[in-house]
């Protein structure tokens, strides 16, 4: 609480009454952070503590006992290797009636082939059943959840996760639980968001049909595991790593609980398990490595490991090292290409998102892109960057999508790379060539901060539709009245602005626009192959950002989250960041009035797109999300109007031509014509529905179902309810 | 010289207190204001809240002529509307909504502020 009262303190901003609110659902999706320090703040001051008191331990500490969560035997450091023979999974030619993986197949179209549910019934959808999934925040544990599930579906199993990665089989028809494993997953072990979007079917080459564990289920977890099921009856399979377990956080050297986590299904592409992890934003430049690495879907044996500052090291670190550090981490969702034999990895920027002079050439050439890599070795075949040097946290949140891009001489396989820009680029999965041209236009490179200069120019996708709006003028503000839309006046002139790719500044705020939010986050795209058609539900929030020098930094109290004094609750995770090790701290806020906690820009917050990939030309969009469940002091305004609110979470289209998709912070599921853009259906969930719903067809029947988990920075209710849907039964 | 008018009936004193309501949201405007243009900003604001304060402060002395300040400054705000955020109902609902509310009540006291003049001229008048 000490922590608060500093940050409170030290936002008083022009002698304005401070008025903090703490109301939930506010329109903007951050948890309330105080506002930048405002013109000339940004380096004065100094902290009433000890400069020590703000600093985590050094880079090279071992790990301490606990980090390695299951207390699996490391063994000798591992030398890279090949994964056995692989034989074809669900995934690649996925039943009519399944949902095998995440984004419904390999390609991750999230596409089905089910046409039961039409425009024309789906009005009459009625719940078949909830499931509760028994994960939501304790008493006396802070609200970090946001489960973001799609479960998946193959022959009579409905699997998913809870937000703490229990692994579940549930009844297709009655939600009833079949079985249940529990991961044994702790609170502390939540990083910035407790979720587990997905676990992956997995079949395998070397037990025979009929026998334990030829069918899986896996699952990577929040405390860096991977852990394999049988997916008849749940139990370990004790063939995969140490009886079941295979411990990640073996070479990432020191760490804490919560620092490094995963959240995405690893995908499984010729029988390599793929992995990537979240690494906490804004806590030091030093931070655990964003190393990706392979493991055997089979065995769980160690194949290789690729490391940006190590790149001709493919082994597992000697005894006393780690791999290299404060490297780009890559959070989103992977996507696995077994024919062209490579994972395509959306990475994120190095540790330390808004200062980059202490970053490699080598990590410089691969944050912010697409990093394709082969699996046989782990090195990569072709790289692609949706932003240059990026300090805006530009990170890709998005599953990229493979489809078969029609060209002159044929069909081309093409990478769909949605991004937080609103940039969509098409590449060719081949060499990473743009199959739609990418221009190279000039950036801001105006800035203050010494040493860093930022790159002369940015790539833009011109061909595709942009996800988002032309720069914001100071006539784009918004309020309730006068008075409020001339305070975002204000702001917005007090604040740097140059555009887009606006550089960070220390001397005053300066406004991201597109915000961190999106565009496209990770509730990526959904692309029907028959018609052409692909669905993008995006957002539009700007964020107002400001570097503050290290006094001013301990001044508010940032640290990061393996000093010893960090308070978990005291926030400082995404938002606000110490950046430790670097001269300056991160002070992030949505751009809103935070006295009414209202987005300074006019609406809409997010919007929904159907391009036809055919002429990449806009079939329909318009506004996504109503205001009922948000308004000024996030009090709901119960109005139906249709004001365009920020949402997380990806689109669904099935071949019935209706889109399915939640996401919105208004707490409904919504049905589209897939053609027309026609809202066809809503209804209200226990929870906010931040997840990528999915559909499958049981016993004739087709089911809709979304987790409505909520999302804590989203400020939408959390609950812990897998809702699906049906048509009623014909009489 | 000018007096403040005391108030006699309820309807003098729903007056008065929208006068006073009229000058408290004419400051932010003003003071705010002053610093947007500062910093290279709209004119409007400035502008709007002086005006406000006047016709406020002109209610609370019990000219009729406070009023019409306001719903002047008010009809002036239509056409600025439009022409800095054009037809979206969105962008026009912080720069129309609140205003017409008030105008709404202001134009309501003219008939007050009319009797009071009234009385105010009988009794002797006020400069």
């Amino acid at each position: 609480m000490k922590n608060r009262a500093l940050l409170l303190t030290a936002t008083v901003i022009g002698g304005l009454s401070l008025v903090y609110s703490t109301g939930p659902g506010a329109l903007a999706q951050v948890p309330e952070h105080d506002a930048p320090p405002g013109p000339g703040a940004g380096s004065d001051g100094a902290g009433g503590r000890p400069p020590s008191y703000f600093a985590g331990p050094s880079p090279s500490a071992p790990q301490a006992p606990g980090v390695n969560a299951a207390n699996i035997p490391d063994g000798p450091p591992a030398e890279p290797s090949e994964a056995t023979e692989a034989v074809a999974q669900q995934g690649s030619a996925p039943a009519h009636d399944d949902w095998p993986a995440y984004g419904r197949d390999n390609d991750a179209t999230r596409s089905s082939p089910l046409d039961q549910i039409t425009p024309e019934n789906v009005g009459k959808l009625q719940r078949a059943f909830v499931y509760h999934t028994g994960s939501k925040p304790g008493p006396g544990q802070a609200n970090k959840w946001a489960a973001e599930t799609t479960p998946i579906k193959v022959g009579d199993g409905l699997y998913t996760c809870s937000a703490l990665d229990d692994i579940i089989k549930l009844d297709p028809a009655t939600g009833k639980e079949v079985w249940r494993h529990d991961a044994g997953v702790k609170y502390a072990s939540i990083p910035y968001t407790a979720a587990c979007k997905g676990v992956v079917y997995y079949t395998s080459s070397t037990v025979p049909e009929g026998e334990p564990c030829h069918n899986r289920i896996l699952e990577s977890t929040l405390d860096m595991r991977l852990i394999e099921v049988d997916a008849a009856d749940g139990k370990l399979c004790e063939g995969f790593g140490y009886h079941g377990q295979v411990n990640l956080m073996k070479g990432m050297g020191e760490s804490v609980p919560g620092f490094v986590s995963m959240t995405s299904p690893p995908p499984v592409v010729n029988g390599a398990i793929i992995t990537n992890q979240e690494v906490l934003d804004g806590q030091r430049r030093w931070a655990p490595s964003g190393v990706i690495r392979g493991y055997d879907a089979e065995t769980g044996r160690f194949l290789w490991a690729w490391d940006v500052n190590r790149p001709d090291e493919h082994g597992e670190p000697k005894e006393g090292e780690h791999y290299s550090r404060g490297t780009p981490n890559s959070w989103a969702t992977m996507t696995g290409d077994n024919e062209q034999g490579l994972v395509y990895v959306p990475t994120g920027n190095s540790a330390a998102d808004y200062y980059s002079a202490m970053r490699t050439d080598k990590e410089n050439a691969v944050s912010s892109s697409i990093v394709a890599i082969d699996v046989k070795t782990g090195s990569p075949r072709w790289v692609f960057q949706t932003a240059h040097k990026d300090v805006w946290d530009y990170d890709i949140g998005s599953q990229p999508t493979m489809i078969d891009f029609p060209g002159p001489n044929g069909a081309v396989p093409a990478l769909i790379v949605p991004t937080k820009r609103g940039q969509t680029f098409v590449l060719d999965r081949r060499d990473g060539k743009p199959i739609l041209p990418v221009e190279e236009r000039p950036a801001p490179t105006n800035t203050d901060v010494p040493g860093d200069p930022r790159s002369p120019t940015q790539p833009w996708s011109v061909a595709m539709p942009r996800l988002g709006f032309p720069d914001l003028k100071e006539s784009d503000m918004w309020g309730m009245s006068p008075i409020d839309q001339l305070y975002c006046r204000l702001k917005y002139r007090r604040a740097k602005y140059d555009g887009e790719f606006t550089a960070p500044q220390i001397d005053k705020p300066w406004i991201e626009y597109p915000g961190y939010n999106g565009g496209s986050d990770w509730g990526s795209m959904a692309y029907d192959a028959k018609s052409g058609i692909l669905i993008a539900n995006w957002n539009n929030t700007p964020m107002y950002d400001q570097l503050v020098t290290r006094p001013v930094a301990d001044k508010l109290g940032l640290m990061p989250i393996d000093d010893p004094h960090f308070d978990p609750k005291g926030g400082g995770a995404e938002g606000n960041g110490a950046m430790a090790d670097t001269p300056y701290g991160i002070v992030v806020t949505p751009f809103w009035d935070q006295y009414t906690s209202m987005m300074c820009n006019k609406p809409p917050y997010g919007a929904i797109t159907a391009i036809d990939m055919k002429t990449q030309k806009v079939l329909w969009q318009h506004p996504f999300g109503s205001a009922r469940a948000n308004g000024p002091w996030g009090l709901p305004t119960y109005l139906p109007l249709t004001i365009g609110t920020p949402n997380n979470g990806g689109p669904v289209i099935t071949a019935g031509g209706v889109v399915f998709v939640g996401a919105t912070t208004d707490n409904l599921i919504h049905a589209f014509d897939a053609k027309t853009g026609k809202e066809l259906w809503s209804d209200v969930l226990p929870g906010g529905g931040q997840a990528t719903p999915m559909t499958y067809e049981y016993k004739g029947k087709q089911y809709v179902a979304i987790m409505a988990g909520g999302h804590h920075f989203m400020q939408t209710p959390v609950s812990d309810a897998l809702v699906v849907y049906a048509l009623p039964d014909a009489h | 010289m000018a007096t403040f008018h005391k108030p006699t009936s309820g309807t003098e004193w729903a007056t008065l207190v929208l006068a006073v309501v009229v000058v408290l949201l004419g400051l932010p405007l003003l003071i705010m204001g002053a610093e947007l243009v500062a910093l290279g900003g709209s004119w409007y604001y400035v502008l709007f809240g002086a005006a406000i304060i006047a016709g406020g402060v002109l209610m609370l002395l019990g000219r009729t002529l406070g009023a019409f300040v306001y719903l002047a400054a008010w009809l002036v705000t239509w056409p600025w509307a439009f022409w800095e955020a054009g037809l979206d109902g969105w962008a026009l609902l912080p720069r129309l909504f609140g205003p017409t509310l008030v105008a709404i009540a202001v134009a309501l006291t003219i008939p007050v502020l009319q009797r009071i003049e009234r009385s105010t001229v009988t009794r002797g008048g006020v400069a």
